[in-house]
């Protein structure tokens, strides 16, 4: 569960910003920014998904 | 509890933030908070144990002082978490204030602590 969720956020990191290199280098600014948009939501529910899960874990051990 | 995972995880959030950190500056942050809270949830599994161990240490003690302490070390973690997020990251303001809430939560949860001690001593005196 760990250590793939890191290697998945870099993997998504890198792509955007090749993605949004050739995009904006081949004059389409607007897709470039969606793509970058996309890959921001998409890491952005891996990380809420581990904070909840590091929340839920502190709730429950120290019975807050 | 080995530390070998820990060592390593962090190692290896640390190469993925810094790559990531001229690939694409924000996507770093994201790294590092999901790296953090994986070695924190790692290092959990040991304290829950330590937790049960002290609860049934002082099952029989009067009064729920070890509630209220468990609860503040809960916070005390969490809140400590936050801040140096956000002093990574360089903003300071934010953790200051986040310290702010959490020193206020903080002494809200021992009022009832030292009310019940005051009244103790003064029964005694």
């Amino acid at each position: 569960m760990d250590i793939n969720l890191l290697f998945k956020i870099a993997g998504i990191g890198i792509l955007v910003a090749v993605l949004h290199q050739v995009l904006s280098k081949a004059g389409r600014d607007d897709q470039a920014m969606m793509v970058s948009l996309a890959g921001m939501v998409i890491v952005l529910t891996i990380v809420i998904n581990e904070i909840s899960d590091l929340f839920a874990t502190v709730r429950t051990v120290f019975n807050l | 509890m080995n530390i070998i995972k820990i060592i390593g995880i962090g190692f290896l959030t640390l190469v993925i933030s810094i790559l990531l950190k001229d690939v694409k500056k924000e996507f770093s942050l994201y790294a590092v908070i999901v790296g953090t809270s994986i070695i924190l949830l790692l290092s959990f599994d040991t304290l829950k144990n330590i937790v049960e161990f002290l609860e049934n240490l002082t099952r029989n003690l009067k009064g729920d002082f070890i509630e209220v302490l468990l609860k503040m070390t809960g916070i005390a973690i969490l809140t400590e978490y936050a801040v140096s997020l956000c002093k990574d990251t360089g903003e300071t303001a934010i953790a200051s204030k986040i310290d702010f809430g959490g020193k206020i939560v903080l002494i809200a949860l021992s009022i009832p602590v030292i009310s019940s001690t005051l009244e103790g001593l003064t029964k005694l005196l």
